[in-house]
């Protein structure tokens, strides 16, 4: 591949260089644009709060960064001592994850069910589902936090996590995939003789990868931010989640105090980890199962 | 002797076990993050160590509006908390919910604690009280719109602190210019420039008694002469570099101050703790709201601001019982210094107030206690405070049309008849949601 | 549907049970609810409550407030969606390029892509502080006295970039995925055929890039409209005041914020009447491009 590209330009080879220069240069500056509102933070996390009130970001290393690290991480900041950063962290964990799952899973079946079935009564269904697109959790909180309450799942992860799994992205995409599998693939098995739940596990699973892997962390990092309805379902501290931690650290009313920004931006800074790690590890496997798939 | 260790032991542990489960749990959902909400868990502390026969838990909620949201939502499903707080917009809402809470007044002399509503500073009794002046709520963490200043740039200036708003733009303001600041910012335009505006003029801010009488037929008076006087005067400040709006955040606005760039900055009597703890590069100290000769030569305290906590009714008589105890612990003067003390919000009984003043505290801070000083300033007709539905909105129509206002996109005039035609439509509204 | 390979009965019912059941509980029952208090105004308590019929859909219309929101809605969807869409295809085509560094630009283009919304919205507030925030100063230094809170427009654009900042890791993501699953034979033959840069990724790479960017165009939408709900209410430091709100924040400023059943029980009768008709429009789309492949 270098000494094709190299060719059509042989002559001013100084060309290309500039090329790849103003590539390199695009990317650092975009680069930065994404990094540095993160350094800016990371550089908050080792001063105190009052300097930081005060001067705001600054080009130096402060000393604080150990101690608000501990505190993030191990003080509580409630009255019964549970809600600590790691408490927390395993909270966000739970939600994030079942959420993920549950989304995949439900919404790999029901496309499965909508694309390779002859139902009658399936444009209905289909509608029944894909009216539900879109429309977010926040504009029917109330009623759905008295039909949680019914169903007693306050304070429980069912509760965190059901709720927010009720509507149709997951369907939806799962839906235009395997459409867009090839009809042959069902002949060849119908063929083989495999029925409708061994083409479904052995089959179409593996060759959803991909998209899978796309969904997972979409849906992880969804379920992994939620504040508003976690805040509505929990009341036991033991149950508080991070993002909700970070909001607690940072409320302040009328100026009576000193926002904890130190502590907080810590637990911001925590807060991403986890997700970026999932970011990272599913981008190279389905980089992967793309390229692999297409060959 | 074994034998008699093993019994003692299970002894102990049957006794322990007893008072573990004697100990009614009550609980509090509050607003109160960052180091107030620590100093809330403290009173929870404090008060579940003076007693074994009730124990409150503290749950953070989010902030105002969210908490009252939750409580409302658990209400209508039959999980709330036994102590909401609820701050002073949402106010009627709650107390035009009967049937939502136990009156504090009734909870505390049911159970056989004494109530005398006149052992509150005056400016607080009848904010959180019904028509008939029975307290339903309990003040809690109160505050009241307090002028600081720069002690140091006003005497640069060679001013002092304004006590009218005449002074302030022919005196005060001009000589703060000339030795190089904004004269003025302030963090809470609805709040300091429209409710405190009528209290501390005695000016009625609506109908039915400031909707103390019910909400059917409740209409607004915030478009009248001398508010929209005052607006067309802010304007002119500003347009003189006397006065600068930063927005409807509150910190914006507080900052400028804490820089020193501008020298008197109107906040709440809360966010005392706050500056003292900054470690400001200036000496501040404060006074009370100025007012308008022109409209009144006898100004009168202001309304409080900040939140209270109600009783939620449906909870059993002993659940009850344990919430009278806790709000009989909160108004104890020890707890209302402490409180006073950790976070700079005002003490709300006389006793409390007595106590810090003998203790000297005000010798030390004398800023301390210019909340309820004001406070306990003559109280006029219209000064007990506001009941208005759908509140939260109507203060964010005003934030609104200020905001346009202060950036030149309308007009005193229109705003205010925008404000009026509003929040009489969400008034009515609201009176619809109360048959 | 002509696709449809199998004919068992129970098996398609079986497998649609979950996902009917949990929209059945958790998104019709509540929408139904919506609708139903969109006909009454309620005390929040559920103690009173009078039936109004159409009234709180007449107040909404009678609203210059509400279309205005509607209209900066509108406005910021289409801003966000576009500057995330686009500057993530502009990186993920220059990252596919580079062969030195790749792995590591990669790896720094995607982190935010995890960070909250609300934590967005907080290190937005850092970033364009009033008194020090670096994005002021810099604006300051080109003469734009930037003021977040206080001019309309400045805290959109604040709004627009802090949305676009957080949403381009994802999408720079999928587009380089999309990139690199492309055969090498494809480009090389490609780069026979047309020797300028510009030409072959409009000629080529564009069109073999489309599915992936219908894919994140439907994400971005969603985005804009919905979960930048976070960002939105701490940059106005949830006060919304004079500035900029989306629908879906207004909805949640009247009903969970306010207190208005009956009102924001019509608002979001409202959105979900255009989100259907926005799907509903999605699909033939989509249905469409499928057919002609």
């Amino acid at each position: 591949m270098t000494d094709i590209s190299q060719d059509p330009h042989a002559t001013p080879a100084r060309r290309i260089k500039w090329g790849r220069v103003l590539d390199h240069a695009i990317l650092i500056v975009g680069s930065l644009f994404m990094l540095i509102p993160l350094l800016v933070v990371l550089q908050t996390t080792t001063t105190t709060d009052i300097e930081t009130i005060k001067n705001g970001p600054e080009l130096l290393i402060g000393t604080q960064f150990d101690d608000n690290f501990m505190k993030a991480m191990f003080k509580a900041s409630g009255f019964s001592g549970e809600n600590t950063g790691t408490s927390m962290l395993i909270n966000s964990m739970i939600l994030g994850l079942g959420f993920a799952l549950g989304k995949i899973v439900i919404g790999m079946m029901a496309a499965y069910a909508l694309v390779y079935f002859r139902l009658r009564f399936a444009t209905f269904a289909f509608w029944l589902i894909f009216t539900t697109l879109l429309l977010p959790l926040e504009v029917r909180i109330l009623p759905s936090y008295e039909i949680a309450q019914k169903l007693s799942l306050l304070n429980t992860y069912t509760g965190l996590i059901v709720p927010l799994i009720a509507s149709a992205t997951a369907t939806f995409f799962f839906r235009q995939y395997f459409r867009s599998v090839p009809e042959e693939l069902v002949e060849a098995a119908r063929i083989d003789g495999a029925g409708p739940v061994k083409f479904f596990i052995d089959i179409l699973v593996p060759l959803s990868q991909t998209m899978i892997a796309a969904m997972f962390i979409i849906m992880f990092v969804f379920g992994w931010n939620q504040y508003l309805w976690p805040t509505m379902v929990t009341t036991e501290e033991g149950m508080y989640t991070l993002v909700r931690g970070i909001k607690q650290l940072t409320q302040d009313l009328e100026g009576t105090n000193i926002p904890e920004y130190g502590r907080a931006n810590m637990l911001a800074l925590i807060a991403i980890l986890p997700p970026v790690a999932v970011v990272i590890f599913f981008q190279s496997w389905f980089v992967k199962g793309l390229t692999e798939s297409d060959k | 002797m074994k034998a008699f260790k093993i019994t003692t032991a299970a002894a102990a542990f049957a006794l322990m076990a007893n008072a573990s489960f004697a100990a009614t749990e009550i609980s509090w959902w509050h607003a109160m993050g960052g180091a107030l909400g620590d100093t809330v868990n403290q009173l929870a502390e404090d008060f579940n160590a003076s007693q074994s026969d009730y124990k409150i838990t503290p749950v953070f909620k989010g902030t105002y509006e969210e908490a009252l949201t939750a409580g409302i939502a658990a209400f209508r499903a039959g999980e709330q908390p036994n102590v909401l707080q609820v701050f002073d917009a949402g106010a009627a809402t709650v107390i035009g919910a009967k049937g939502a809470t136990v009156p504090v007044q009734d909870l505390l002399v049911d159970n056989g604690a004494d109530f005398d509503i006149n052992d509150y500073i005056s400016g607080v009794r009848y904010f959180y009280a019904d028509s008939d002046g029975k307290m339903i709520g309990m003040p809690f963490n109160s505050s009241s719109p307090i002028m600081y200043y720069n002690v140091q740039a006003l005497e640069k200036a060679g001013v002092t602190a304004p006590k009218t708003w005449e002074e302030f733009q022919t005196v005060t303001a001009p000589a703060l210019k000339d030795a190089g600041y904004t004269a003025l910012s302030q963090s809470h335009l609805p709040w300091i420039f429209t409710e405190n505006f009528m209290s501390r003029h005695d000016l009625p801010f609506a109908t039915n008694d400031n909707g103390y009488e019910g909400a059917e037929g409740t209409k607004i008076l915030v478009n009248n002469d001398a508010i929209k006087n005052h607006f067309t005067a802010v304007t002119d400040w500003q347009k003189n570099g006397y006065f600068e709006w930063f927005g409807t955040g509150w910190g914006d606005n507080q900052t400028p101050f804490e820089e020193g760039k501008v020298a008197i900055w109107l906040g709440s009597s809360g966010s005392f703790g706050g500056l003292a703890k900054k470690g400001l590069p200036f000496d501040f100290s404060a006074t009370y709201l100025p007012y308008w000769e022109a409209v009144t030569t006898e100004p009168k305290q202001t309304f409080i601001g900040g939140a209270s906590l109600f009783a939620m009714a449906g909870k059993s008589p002993e659940e009850n019982k344990a919430t009278a105890a806790f709000f009989e612990f909160l108004t104890k003067p020890e707890t209302q210094y402490f409180w006073h003390q950790e976070t700079g919000y005002v003490p709300i009984t006389e006793a409390a107030y007595e106590m810090a003043k003998a203790d000297g505290h005000y010798d030390r801070a004398p800023a301390a206690e210019t909340g309820i000083l004001q406070l306990s300033l003559p109280a006029g007709e219209n000064t007990k405070g506001y009941r208005m539905g759908f509140y939260v909105q109507i203060r964010d129509v005003m934030n609104r049309e200020y905001g346009r206002i202060l950036t030149g996109e309308t007009s005193v005039e229109d705003a205010f008849a925008n404000i009026e035609e509003e929040a009489n439509g969400l008034l009515a509204r609201f009176a619809k949601t109360q048959n | 549907m002509k696709r449809a390979g199998f004919t068992t009965r129970w098996l398609p019912i079986l497998l649609l049970l979950p996902q009917l059941l949990i929209i059945a509980v958790f998104f019709y029952w509540p929408a139904v609810h919506a609708v139903q208090s969109s006909f009454f105004l309620q005390d929040p308590f559920g103690f009173g409550s009078s039936f109004v019929g159409l009234d709180n859909y007449r107040d909404l219309a009678g609203s210059g407030e509400y279309i205005k929101i509607a209209r900066f809605t509108l406005l910021f969807t289409v801003l966000v969606t576009f500057f995330s869409l686009g500057l993530a295809l502009l990186l993920a085509v220059k990252a596919d390029n580079v062969i030195r560094g790749a792995r590591s630009y990669r790896t720094l283009l995607m982190w935010v892509y995890a960070v909250a919304p609300p934590v967005a919205g907080f290190i937005g507030l850092l970033m364009f502080n009033q008194s020090w925030g670096p994005l002021t100063e810099m604006a300051r230094a080109i003469g734009w006295d930037f003021k977040l809170g206080v001019n309309f427009n400045d805290t959109a654009t604040a709004m627009v970039i802090v949305s676009v900042w957080k949403q381009v890791p994802v999408n720079f993501i999928f587009f380089l995925s999309g990139l690199q699953s492309i055969p090498k034979s494809v480009r090389e033959a490609a780069l026979i055929d047309n020797r300028s840069a510009v030409g072959r990724f409009w000629d080529v790479t564009f069109p073999l890039l489309a599915p992936t960017g219908f894919f994140l165009l439907i994400i971005n939408i969603t985005y804009a409209l919905f979960d930048t709900f976070g960002i939105i209410d701490t940059l106005v430091k949830g006060e919304p005041g004079n500035n900029p709100m989306t629908l879906v924040y207004k909805v949640y400023v009247d009903g969970f914020r306010g207190n208005d059943l009956g009102g924001s029980s019509a608002q979001s009768v409202v959105l979900m009447v255009l989100v259907l008709a926005l799907t509903v429009f999605q699909f033939r789309l989509i249905e469409r491009r499928i057919h002609y492949t």
